[in-house]
């Protein structure tokens, strides 16, 4: 059963996101994106009202999660979604600015699918979003429902 | 004191004794006196018995008598020899002794040869001539010398012993007042002392408080600047890479925008618009071409400048990112790492035409890591800083001294202005011409790695004269002396 991604964008600088998603509109990706500014409001929508992440329970969703945020740190996201039964599968590509080989590790050990480094130079940067087009279009997001 | 008082009471009581045996003296002078006129008494008496009795009893007394004068006369004038007014008297006194003792012996003669009529008469003359008196007066005379020396000698005597007594009795007060007063001061100091110990010791106790407070301060500050350094340096990225993003963005707006124009102004008569896909060479009238260059040059300079400021933040980033790595000190044969060091830099040393000696080094335990980016900092610097046309000699060598390594890594190249010395140490900073890439960053990494290893290091230098570096690091670097990270 094929069903549309969803892409969960977890970006709370306004210019990032913007970027972002006109990179992965141009690199073709028609997916519906889903803009939070903040971790709060994102977890409300991933976890649902009662935290137990059921609502989402069979979609097929992808998240783009930056780790620094106003609210909690983007660690802690990944560490909730991959600890739930019902988020577990979906894939997380992680983008930062940070460099720092010991969070691009972390980031991994935590189950972090892609760890992306918003490089200042743009020309890298908009590869690196339309390789990440190109990655969704083949990728089979596991249909998370049974 | 006490010696001066001793020596003095020894002194005195020597004197006493002597004055003691001088009275002793007197006595035993009277004495002889006495005894040699109890002789002359007893041979007179002698003789006159003879003479009257002729009883040889009589005479043998007298002899023994006259016998033991001159002994006794003898005796005398020894006992007198130190006085002068004895030694007059005894001479006086021998010579009339001397006459007494002939005339009796004349008496004896002519009582012997049974003439004592004519003995008798010599008996009546010598009573004239009174020779018995003369020997007794001055016999008197030096009973009477004696006597005034005896009282003399005895008050010298008593004199003496009393200073000798008031002299001990002095000295054993003043020892006691001594006692007291030194057992007074040694008590004394001794609280002193104790109180000395006592304040000393809070005063320590107080020191390493302050001291581990002070130090704990210090490495809290260090850490917030770290802290600092790497959130700014990380949140003035996330708005570089918007600035960034959309330039780029921009200057993609403005190729579309200028083609536009191109298209909506160059329409050649009756043809379709120019088809827009030589995206340098647009079709533009020129003053169009100049707003597009113009759009162009601005957006490059933004752009170049953004780069540059992206690498000042990644620079700060590593900066800080280093402080934060944990050290870990193993042993490391200096030799072969710098000559690894060496080895990857030959391309450049050879290009530079520079020969890279290394001499004598220490080996030392620490972080390997960070002295091969020390050594290698400063190695590269000596290749890249040489003298242009002057085939270049860098030599690393090294000693040590009380626990620590001294490495110099000393070239001839260009050398450093003695003004710069302090800045070529500061983040970002550059000294001399500035005619080789880089960001200003590789010292200032360094001297912090050096610190951070318990070292020191310093550089001695002249303009067109070569430098040294000198690193000074402990031997033996652990953990005790690492800067302690939250």
């Amino acid at each position: 059963m094929t069903q549309p991604v969803t892409i969960i964008m977890i970006e709370d600088d306004e210019g990032h996101a913007r970027l972002i998603e006109r990179n992965i509109r141009r690199s073709g990706v028609n997916n519906e994106i889903v803009p939070f500014a903040n971790g709060t409001d994102a977890m409300r929508h991933l976890f649902g009202a009662d935290g137990s992440g059921l609502v989402q329970k069979g979609r097929a969703l992808l998240i783009l999660l930056d780790l620094n945020l106003p609210d909690m740190t983007g660690i802690d996201i990944l560490r909730q979604i991959k600890e739930n039964k019902h988020l577990r599968a979906s894939p997380v590509v992680v983008l930062t600015t940070t460099d720092d080989s010991q969070e691009i590790t972390r980031c991994y050990e935590l189950g972090c699918n892609v760890y992306i480094t918003k490089p200042v130079n743009y020309e890298n940067f908009a590869n690196a979003i339309r390789q990440l087009g190109l990655f969704f279009s083949v990728i089979q997001v596991p249909s998370a429902a049974t | 004191m006490l010696t001066v008082i001793s020596a003095g009471s020894v002194y005195l009581v020597n004197k006493a004794r002597s004055d003691n045996a001088w009275v002793v003296h007197t006595i035993e002078v009277e004495n002889q006196v006495n005894a040699l006129l109890l002789e002359i008494r007893r041979a007179e008496s002698g003789a006159r018995g003879y003479l009257l009795t002729r009883e040889p009893e009589f005479l043998a007394d007298h002899e023994a008598a006259a016998a033991a004068v001159l002994p006794a006369l003898d005796q005398l004038s020894r006992l007198t020899a130190d006085n002068p007014v004895h030694l007059d008297n005894v001479g006086k006194l021998k010579a009339a002794i001397g006459i007494r003792l002939d005339q009796f012996s004349r008496e004896m003669d002519f009582v012997k040869q049974g003439k004592p009529e004519r003995a008798v008469a010599l008996v009546r003359e010598d009573a004239a001539a009174d020779t018995t008196a003369t020997i007794r007066q001055i016999a008197q005379a030096m009973m009477g010398e004696e006597e005034r020396l005896f009282t003399l000698r005895t008050a010298n005597a008593d004199r003496s012993q009393t200073l000798a007594a008031s002299m001990t009795g002095i000295g054993s007060g003043l020892v006691v007042v001594l006692a007291l007063i030194s057992t007074g001061l040694v008590r004394r100091s001794a609280r002193a002392r104790d109180e000395a110990e006592a304040r000393l010791r809070d005063a320590n106790l107080n020191l390493e408080a302050t001291v581990d407070s002070r130090t704990a301060d210090l490495r809290e500050a260090n850490a917030e600047i770290q802290r600092f350094a790497y959130i700014v340096s990380h949140d003035l990225r996330s708005p570089l890479v918007n600035i960034m993003g959309f330039t780029s963005e921009l200057e993609e707006l403005g190729r579309d925008v200028f083609r536009r124009i191109g298209g909506l102004t160059h329409v050649p008569a009756g043809g379709p618009p120019v088809a827009a896909n030589e995206a340098d060479e647009l079709p533009l009238e020129a003053p169009d071409k100049q707003l597009s260059r113009d759009f162009s040059e601005a957006l490059g300079f933004i752009k170049s400048s953004i780069a540059k400021m992206d690498r000042l933040i990644s620079a700060i980033l590593n900066l800080t990112r280093e402080g934060r790595r944990e050290f870990e000190p193993v042993n490391i044969d200096t030799r072969e790492l710098i000559a690894g060091i060496v080895e990857t830099l030959a391309h450049q040393a050879a290009e530079a035409q520079a020969e890279i000696r290394i001499g004598e080094l220490p080996d030392v335990v620490s972080d390997r890591l960070a002295l091969e980016q020390i050594f290698s900092n400063l190695i590269d610097n000596a290749v890249k800083y040489l003298r242009v046309g002057v085939p270049g000699e860098i030599a690393v060598r090294g000693r040590t001294k009380l626990g620590y390594a001294i490495f110099e890594i000393r070239d001839n190249g260009r050398g450093i202005d003695p003004r710069d010395h302090q800045r070529i140490f500061d983040l970002f900073r550059r000294a001399g011409t500035q005619d080789k890439p880089g960001q200003g960053i590789g010292l200032a990494h360094v001297r912090a790695l050096v610190r951070r290893l318990g070292g020191t290091m310093s550089v001695s230098s002249e303009l067109n004269a070569g430098s040294t570096f000198t690193v000074t690091l402990p031997i033996k670097w652990n953990a005790s002396n690492r800067n302690a990270e939250p």
